[in-house]
C-alpha cells in the first residue's frame, strides 16, 4: 500500500467547548469567559461584565475597548483609543486586570542556562552566526569554544585563520545559552566537554519553549488534552506540543531489538537530535569534575570537531529512527516532549508493533514493508497507550 | 545568490552538515532495506488528505494536503474562445498537426480539428518565488507538457485532452490552470501540485453542448447536466480504458536503492531525482510512460566532510595538502558522476510494472470522491 487517501479532517469549530472546567466556565450573559492563570473564582463580579468574547483571537482583532484593562504582551493599544488590540494569533489570558493573548504558535525565546541544539548559518571573523529557532540568530563567539589543545590555550590570529575547521556552515552544535542580549538574540558557548559538534545521527525540529511552551507552566488542561487527557498536554494550554524545560534535556536510552545505546538531546529550542550513544564521550561527560587539565587536553580533542561518522549498524539506525517517528508522533497529538513521554512513547510503539505482527503473520508483502511507519494509525494507538501509562504511574504515585 | 542557486535545484535545499548527510545516505543506501528517517518502505507515499470541487466559481478544483504540512489548491476553469486559424500564430507543431488535420479532413470530409498546446495555460504561485522565478515556470512547463502531450494517438483524437477542448471548427475551449501551493515548499514541490492538478482535473466539467455542427455553441444552463472532462462512469459495452490526466512521480535513488516520494532530507542526499510522468493508456491496461525529466541533485552542491585522519583539530592528524579524492567510511563526500543505466531503468520499471506504484497511486487518485 504505497499511498494513503484520508478524507479531510474537520476542524473542530470551537475548541473553547471543551469539556475542561477550570480553564473557563459560561457564564449567564453566555460570554465566555477565559480565567488563564488567576483563580478562577476570586473574583467572577468583574471579569462576568467584560465583554471579552472568544478564546482565540487574531492579529488586529479588538480583544477589549473597556478601559479598565491594562495591556500585556501580545497586545497593542493605539494612542487614540482605549481598545486593546492583538498583535498575536492565541488565546486571551487575563491575569487580574492585565490582558495579555498568547501565542498558538511562537518561536524560542532564549534564556541564560538553556541547553540548546543549533546550525551554523554564517561564519564570521570571529564569531558564528547560530539558528537556533529564535527570531534572531544567536552568536557563538570564537572565544566561547574550547580550542583543541585544551582550555587554557591562548587563542590566536591562526585560529582566526582556520575558523571553518570548528564549525562551518550546516554544522549541527550543542551548545548553552550564556547571555541575552537587549534585542532577544542569544549568545551562546560551549565551554564544556559536554558541548560541541554533533554528528552520528538525526536530526529534528518541532516546537520550542516559547510563548506556548513554560512561559506558563500553571496552566493545565486545553486544547490538545481533550484528546488524550490533561496529563499529556503541553503546558500552556494552547495543545501545540513541544519540548519544555525539564530536569533532563539530556540522556542516554537502552533500544530494543539490538540496537544499543541512543543519545537523545532535546534542545529546549524545540531542535532534537538522536545519535548513537559513544563511550568516549560518556567517560568524558561523566567524569567532568574530575578530569584533570592534563587529560581534559586528550579528552577534548579527541572528537568535538570531528564530521567523521562511527560505523553505526542498521539495527541502531533503525531504532534511531522509531525514537525520531514517536517525537514526531507526540507533536503531532499535541503532547508535551520530555523524557518520559519519549520513553513512555517508545515503550508503546513496541507494543503496538508485538500487536500488529501478531494480527498479520501472512500478510502480503506491501503491508509488510510499510509497517515501520508509525505516523498514521499506529500513532493513534501508541498515543492511547502512552496515556493509559502516565495515568497508571501516576496512581501509583498516589497510592 | 545562494538563494538563487537553490532555486534551480530540486529544493530549497536545508544547510545539512557533512555528518548528517553521511548517516542519512548510509542509511537510505543500505542493502535491499533502506532505513528511512521517518520509517516509510521505499514506496510508499507519505498520506495525504484529499478533496475535490471546493471553490465554487471553477469548472474543477481540488485540494490535497500532506501530512507534513504542505498543502495546494487547484483550480481550473474553462472559457469558449474562436478558433483562429491563421498560420502565423501557429508554432511549427501545431502547425503540422493542423496540416495532419487538413489532410485527414480532405481524406474524411469530416472537421476533424485537433487541438493546440497553448489552449491549456497553467500557472504556478509559489510563495517566496516570483512567477518569473525559475522554479514555477519549469514546474509549470513541466507539468503542462504531459498534460498537452498526453495522447498523440491520430486514429482517435477523442482521447486526447488538446482533442477534448474542441467544440466545433470555429469554436474551441480554454483551460486556465491555477496551481497555488498554500505553503511553504518544504520539499520539492511537484508530486503535491502534480497530485491536486490530477484531482481538479478529473473533478472538472463543461457544460453540456447543446448546438451541434458548426453553429455557433450554445450551452445547457443546467449545470447538473453539465460533462466531465474526463468521462467518469463505464459504459455499457466493450472494454473501458478511462483517458485520465496524467501524473508526475518524484523518484530518488540512493545507491542501488529507488526510493519514491522523497523528504525535504531524503532529496538532499539523492544520487539522481527524477520527475516521471505516466497515465492511463487509453488502448489497455498497462500505463503509459510520458516523460522523465532529470532535476538537478542538491548534493552536488554539498561541502564534503573532512576525514579524522586530516582534520586539524584532531591531535596526531596531518592537514592533507590536497585532499584525498578516495571514499572513507563514515565521511561524506558529495556523489559525482550521474547515476548508473540499470538503476534508472528499474526506476521505472518500479513505476510502470503491473501492480506498480503508478497504478496504486492512479487507483488510489481515482478512488477520492468526485460530487
Amino acid at each position: 500500500m504505497p499511498i494513503t487517501i484520508l478524507p479531510p479532517v474537520v476542524e473542530d469549530q470551537s475548541p473553547y467547548q471543551a469539556d475542561s472546567d477550570d480553564s473557563m466556565s459560561v457564564d449567564s450573559d453566555e460570554d465566555v469567559e477565559m480565567t488563564g492563570v488567576s483563580r478562577p473564582h476570586k473574583r467572577p463580579r468583574l471579569q462576568a461584565n467584560s465583554n471579552i468574547g472568544t478564546g482565540i483571537v487574531t492579529p488586529g482583532e479588538v480583544v477589549t475597548d473597556d478601559p479598565q484593562w491594562m495591556r500585556g504582551h501580545g497586545t497593542y493599544m493605539n494612542p487614540l483609543s482605549t481598545s486593546i488590540i492583538a498583535t498575536v494569533a492565541g488565546n486571551v489570558q487575563k491575569t487580574n486586570k492585565l490582558l495579555s493573548v498568547h501565542p498558538l504558535r511562537a518561536r524560542y525565546t532564549p534564556e541564560i542556562g538553556d541547553l540548546v541544539v543549533g546550525r551554523i548559518v554564517e561564519v564570521q571573523s570571529k564569531r558564528w552566526k547560530v539558528d537556533v529557532a529564535a527570531p534572531l540568530l544567536a552568536q557563538l563567539p570564537l572565544s566561547a569554544i574550547n580550542l583543541p589543545g585544551g582550555i587554557l590555550r591562548r587563542r590566536t590570529s591562526a585560529d582566526e585563520l582556520q575558523i571553518r575547521t570548528f564549525f562551518s556552515e550546516g554544522d549541527l552544535v550543542i551548545a548553552e545559552v550564556q547571555s541575552v542580549h537587549q534585542d532577544g538574540s542569544a549568545s551562546l558557548h560551549t565551554r564544556s566537554l559536554k558541548y560541541g559538534k554533533l554528528r552520528n545521527g538525526v536530526f529534528l525540529a518541532v516546537t520550542g519553549t516559547g510563548g506556548s511552551g513554560s512561559a506558563s507552566s500553571s496552566v493545565k488542561g486545553g486544547v490538545g488534552a481533550s484528546a488524550v487527557g490533561s496529563a499529556l498536554a503541553a503546558p500552556g494550554g494552547s495543545g501545540t506540543g513541544g519540548v519544555v524545560r525539564s530536569r533532563r534535556q539530556v540522556w542516554t536510552h537502552e533500544t530494543a531489538n539490538g540496537g544499543g545505546e541512543v543519545d537523545i538531546i532535546l534542545g529546549v529550542n524545540g531542535y532534537i537530535y538522536i545519535y548513537k550513544h559513544t563511550d568516549g564521550a560518556d567517560a568524558a561527560s561523566s567524569t567532568t569534575e574530575n578530569v584533570s587539565i592534563t587529560r581534559l587536553e586528550e579528552v577534548a580533542s579527541s572528537s568535538i570537531y570531528s564530521s567523521q561518522n562511527d560505523d553505526i549498524s542498521p539495527q541502531t539506525r533503525r531504532e534511531i529512527a522509531r525514537l525520531s517517528q514517536c517525537i514526531q508522533v507526540l507533536v503531532q497529538y499535541g503532547v508535551r516532549v520530555d523524557e518520559e513521554t519519549v520513553t513512555g512513547a517508545y515503550q508503546a510503539s513496541l507494543q503496538v508493533d508485538l500487536e500488529v505482527g501478531d494480527d498479520e503473520d501472512e500478510e502480503d508483502e506491501w503491508r509488510q514493508e510499510g509497517r515501520e511507519y508509525l505516523q498514521g494509525a499506529k500513532g493513534g494507538r501508541i498515543i492511547q497507550l502512552l496515556a493509559l501509562d502516565l495515568a497508571q504511574q501516576k496512581n501509583r504515585k498516589k497510592a | 545568490m545562494s538563494n538563487q542557486r537553490q532555486a534551480s535545484s530540486a529544493s530549497q535545499v536545508p544547510h545539512l552538515s557533512p555528518a548528517e548527510l553521511s548517516y542519512l545516505y548510509t542509511s537510505l543506501s543500505l542493502p535491499k532495506n533502506p532505513i528511512r528517517p521517518d520509517g516509510r518502505s521505499p514506496t510508499q507515499f507519505r498520506p495525504l488528505s484529499a478533496e475535490t470541487t471546493i471553490l465554487p466559481g471553477t469548472n474543477g478544483s481540488a485540494r490535497i494536503g500532506f501530512a507534513d504540512g504542505t498543502q495546494a489548491i487547484v483550480g481550473v476553469k474553462a472559457e469558449v474562445e474562436k478558433t483562429v486559424l491563421a498560420a502565423d500564430t501557429l508554432d511549427s507543431r501545431s502547425l503540422a498537426q493542423h496540416g495532419d488535420a487538413l489532410n485527414r479532413e480532405g481524406e474524411e470530409g469530416s472537421a476533424a480539428v485537433s487541438g493546440q498546446g497553448e489552449w491549456v495555460q497553467m500557472s504556478i504561485e509559489i510563495p517566496g518565488y516570483r512567477d518569473d522565478d525559475a522554479l514555477p515556470i519549469f514546474l509549470g512547463e513541466m507539468m503542462r507538457e504531459s498534460l498537452v502531450g498526453s495522447v498523440e494517438n491520430k486514429e482517435e483524437m477523442a482521447g486526447g485532452l488538446k482533442a477534448r477542448l474542441v467544440i466545433n471548427k470555429r469554436w474551441h475551449w480554454r483551460l486556465y490552470i491555477d496551481v497555488l501551493l498554500l505553503s511553504q515548499p518544504l520539499s520539492y514541490p511537484l508530486p503535491l501540485l502534480s497530485l491536486t492538478t490530477h484531482l481538479a482535473l478529473l473533478s472538472t466539467k463543461l457544460p453540456k453542448l447543446k448546438s451541434t455542427g458548426e453553429e455557433d455553441p450554445f450551452f445547457d444552463d443546467d449545470w447538473a447536466a453539465a460533462e466531465y472532462l474526463y468521462p467518469r462512469s463505464k459504459p455499457s459495452s466493450g472494454p473501458f480504458h478511462p483517458v485520465r490526466p496524467p501524473v508526475t512521480i518524484l523518484v530518488v535513488s540512493v545507491g542501488e536503492n529507488i526510493i519514491f516520494d522523497p523528504n525535504r532530507e531524503e532529496i538532499s542526499v539523492a544520487d539522481a531525482v527524477l520527475a516521471i510522468s505516466i497515465t492511463r493508456s487509453h488502448d489497455s491496461d498497462a500505463l503509459k510512460l510520458l516523460s522523465i525529466r532529470s532535476i538537478d541533485p542538491p548534493s552536488r552542491l554539498t561541502q564534503s566532510g573532512i576525514p579524522n585522519s586530516e582534520n586539524v583539530n584532531m591531535i596526531g592528524s596531518t592537514p592533507a595538502e590536497n585532499p584525498s579524492q578516495e571514499e572513507v567510511s563514515g565521511v561524506w563526500r558529495p556523489r559525482r558522476g550521474g547515476v548508473k543505466r540499470s538503476v534508472v531503468a528499474r526506476m521505472i520499471k518500479t513505476v510502470l510494472g503491473k501492480g506498480g506504484v503508478g497504478e496504486e497511486v492512479l487507483e488510489g487518485l481515482e478512488g477520492v470522491e468526485v460530487h
